[in-house]
């Protein structure tokens, strides 16, 4: 057996040898690099028809947004383009593409069929000429079609960097109008680039925090409608909801559905003391979780389902804790000077985003799910509230400008700090909840 | 006697003159220097000889490191927020309709044909440019779009941003030869450090916990570590190792048999070796392209090793670049760290790398390790 490896050694080092006798490759070590926007070109994608040229430029349109607003791409402008695509299946003029630095390029076209629309599309890796991935077509009805060029970005998006997307997706928030004393607030729904908002309560009472479930078909948010905060269940589709049974004369509120949508953990406020409870929604049992004498609230369950991270001021101030999923010891994660709130676990599971007051000023921040690495991401009058969009790279926020004419308003930042832009909203919004990817 | 007289006579004349002319008869005048002269009043005078203060050093960053048109009040939020087009017109309230526009279909479209052409824009060759670190303190790294190793300044507004630097050049009136015009072209902006809204205004708030990340005490639990010691590791059979390693050696000894001289002699390629500056000029080329900007954190944790065979003109054979090894990550962020790779040493190297033609041999093949760990703390 012996014998028999050395021959096959013997020869394969035979074989070898002449491409060996060339001699050694010279070795470099490259560990400094840049990070820049990636400069892409999307030129318009070629309707099939007349009727489908105004969606085909707006789907080109779309796709470009979700890329550019990443902060991680660099639309390159249609005037700079040397190269006319008039053909989807024409083949790809590289050079005209490299001449503009363009280094993603994003082929597409669009037919209309009375009201079904269809895209399909090509992501080509310019200065290596190959193709990413494979074609693709969606297809759909025309009233989706801005669903559909969400869905190309994210494809874009992941092919090129390897994340999760997030582009197809929504967000519930609380959108908020008049002046500051007197705010009339609704609960509204978007898309997650502030397009196609729908309104989902009337302003006739308060409502607070909407928190969409794992699944994003449901709704839970707090509602001051019956005088004492109670939180209701929302079918975001059919836009029917129902209160949850809790004790009379206690106040609910920070509800959070549990990674199996089928329990809720929130605070329940009771003879003066707060402490966190976990519902199961069929049945309407609560179990008791903290029993201290502090107030805990703002839970949040790791994406597995095992830990709870929430806010309490058993130590004098506000801190952040990691408990068991059915109680039990806590242990303290921050440990920061200042106060910490509304801790959100990372979908990724490795960062828990959180507010941080300090020093009269408001931050969004993450650190690991142990307290370490603490980052602070924003600074301003007042941030809070976070978000993690579905693939734990971007959080989405309330940002609330100073004075009696203070606006709430919604802003988005990676979470490496950079790229901090506001979400249009058609009025004031806060309390933002950032869906999953849609089916 | 006056024969004497006369002799003695044009002597002490002869003498004396020589005394008194003999200079005179010096080959070369003494060098001397001319300065202009101007009047100044006794004002001038004095600012002229006013004792200069010492210079002041300040932890601001130079004005060099500062945007063009900042004000004072640089820290607000808004400076480094990027506008977003205006939404969608809001539709009014209605059902969702999601069973219908669930994307449906999923189709494999056919290959089209790929045409390759060469570019035919000519451009200047890349240049690396830095400003010199102002010595003392490290100057506050300012947000920018681009984050790179070294820091560049704000590029004139006028400037077009390019890799090389170019002061513009316009037709003079008047002169004697019309001189081509050019535009100004600068680098691009760049940072080398991503700074964080928080991290702007750090006089009104700390960064970071003052507990140390990893010093966390732990609660003993002695029960889990004694059932985590208990399975003791299993102890291999000596038998089971003695063949591979013999069978190693056996291996290593017929290769190097088979070899021979053959081996020591030509696997050094032949022609001087690159000298550590030509080296470096290759890494910081390949380095100015290398973006990882877009990469996913997996991949910003996994090294790549790539293979590269070059032209003589310092152009890569794209064919040839593949992915020797990578470490660190799953084989899909391998495959987006190699993609990052092979797009910098393919971009910059469009040009061909500046690299000895006469040591050809020497870089005809490369290995270029891409590790972005240091990229990770930016």
């Amino acid at each position: 057996m012996m014998k028999f490896l050395t021959s096959l050694f013997l020869g394969a080092a035979l074989l070898a040898a002449p491409a060996h006798a060339q001699g050694q490759p010279l070795r470099i070590v490259i560990d400094e690099g840049v990070i820049e926007p990636m400069p892409f070109a999307v030129p318009d994608f070629v309707p099939d028809s007349a009727a489908a040229a105004d969606y085909a430029r707006e789907i080109s349109r779309v796709i470009s947004a979700d890329l550019t607003g990443t902060g991680l791409f660099r639309e390159i402008s249609s005037d700079a383009f040397i190269s006319r695509v008039s053909s989807f299946e024409a083949p790809v003029q590289f050079a005209d593409w490299k001449a503009i630095n363009a280094q993603a390029l994003v082929t597409g076209a669009v037919n209309v069929s009375g009201n079904r629309l269809s895209v399909r599309f090509r992501i080509w890796d310019v200065f290596s000429g190959a193709e990413l991935g494979s074609g693709l077509q969606f297809a759909g009805t025309t009233d989706g079609w801005r669903r559909m060029a969400h869905k190309v970005a994210d494809q874009v998006y992941s092919r090129i960097t390897g994340e999760g997307a997030y582009f197809d997706s929504r967000v519930a928030f609380v959108s908020e109008s008049g002046p500051k004393d007197q705010r009339r607030k609704r609960l509204a729904i978007m898309d997650y680039d502030g397009a196609n908002v729908q309104y989902l309560t009337d302003s006739s009472s308060i409502v607070l925090a909407p928190r969409f479930s794992p699944a994003g078909d449901r709704l839970l948010y707090t509602s001051y409608e019956s005088g004492t905060p109670r939180i209701y269940v929302l079918d975001v589709n059919r836009v029917q909801r129902q209160v949850l049974p809790t004790q009379e004369g206690t106040m609910s509120f920070a509800p959070r559905f549990a990674p199996d949508g089928k329990t809720v953990l929130y605070s329940l406020a009771q003879g003066g003391n707060t402490d966190l409870w976990r519902m199961d929604i069929s049945t309407g049992n609560s179990v008791r979780l903290t029993s201290a004498p502090s107030i805990e609230t703002a839970p949040s369950y790791s994406p597995d389902g095992s830990r709870i991270v929430f806010e309490s001021d058993r130590s004098g101030t506000p801190q952040l804790y990691v408990m068991p999923a059915n109680g039990g010891e806590a242990t303290r994660i921050s440990f920061g000077q200042g106060r910490y709130g509304t801790p959100v676990w990372s979908p990724r599971g490795d960062l828990i985003a959180f507010t941080k007051q300090n020093k009269g000023r408001f931050h969004i921040g993450v650190m690991r799910i142990d307290g370490s690495e603490e980052r602070l991401l924003t600074a301003s009058f007042l941030d809070e509230g976070p978000t993690w969009s579905p693939n734990g790279r971007v959080i989405m926020f309330t940002r609330e400008t100073q004075g009696a004419s203070g606006q709430s308003s919604l802003y988005s930042v990676d979470i490496s700090g950079r790229n901090l832009r506001p979400v249009r909203t058609p009025d004031g919004a806060s309390d933002p909840s950032w869906s999953p990817l849609q089916n | 006697m006056q024969t004497g007289t006369k002799i003695s006579a044009i002597a002490h004349v002869t003498l004396v003159g020589w005394a008194l002319f003999g200079g005179t008869f010096r080959s070369e005048p003494l060098p001397f220097e001319v300065q202009d002269v101007s009047v100044i009043s006794a004002e001038e005078y004095a600012a002229l000889f006013a004792p200069t203060p010492a210079p002041v050093v300040s932890d601001a960053p130079s004005d060099l490191q500062e945007p063009p048109k900042q004000d004072d009040e640089v820290k607000v939020p808004e400076q480094t927020e990027v506008q977003q087009p205006r939404p969608e017109p809001v539709t009014p309230p209605e059902p969702q309709p999601a069973p219908e526009t669930q994307p449906e279909v999923v189709v494999d479209t056919p290959d089209p044909e790929v045409v390759e052409q060469t570019p035919t824009l000519v451009q200047p060759e890349p240049e690396v440019v830095a400003l010199p670190v102002p010595p003392g303190k490290k100057p506050k790294p300012r947000p920018a779009e681009k984050v790179a190793p070294q820091p560049v300044a704000p590029p004139p507004p006028e400037a077009k941003p390019d890799e090389v630097e170019t002061p513009p050049v316009a037709d003079e009136k008047g002169a004697d030869t019309p001189r081509e015009q050019q535009e100004q072209t600068a680098p691009e902006e760049a940072t080398d450090q991503i700074v964080t809204e928080a991290e702007q205004s750090k006089e009104l708030a700390p960064d970071r916990s003052p507990r140390p990340p990893s010093k966390r005490p732990q609660r003993s639990e002695p029960a889990q570590t004694a059932e985590v010691e208990k399975p003791a590791e299993p102890t291999k059979p000596v038998a089971e190792d003695k063949p591979s390693s013999s069978t190693d050696d056996a291996v290593k000894d017929a290769l190097a048999e088979a070899l021979g001289d053959a081996q020591q002699s030509d696997t050094t390629p032949s022609g001087p070796p690159l000298t550590g500056g030509e080296k470096d000029a290759l890494r910081v080329a390949v380095s100015n392209c290398w973006n990882v900007g877009s990469l996913s954190t997996e991949a910003l944790k996994t090294t790549v090793v790539v293979s590269v065979t070059m032209n003589r003109d310092g152009t890569p054979v794209t064919d040839s670049i593949r992915m020797l090894e990578s470490s660190g990550g799953s084989s899909g962020a391998a495959k987006q760290a190699f993609d990052a790779a092979r797009r910098a040493i393919i971009r910059c190297g469009a040009k061909g790398y500046d690299l000895p033609a006469d040591k050809y041999d020497q870089w005809q093949a490369i290995e270029m390790t891409f590790n972005p760990e240091r990229m990770r703390i930016k």
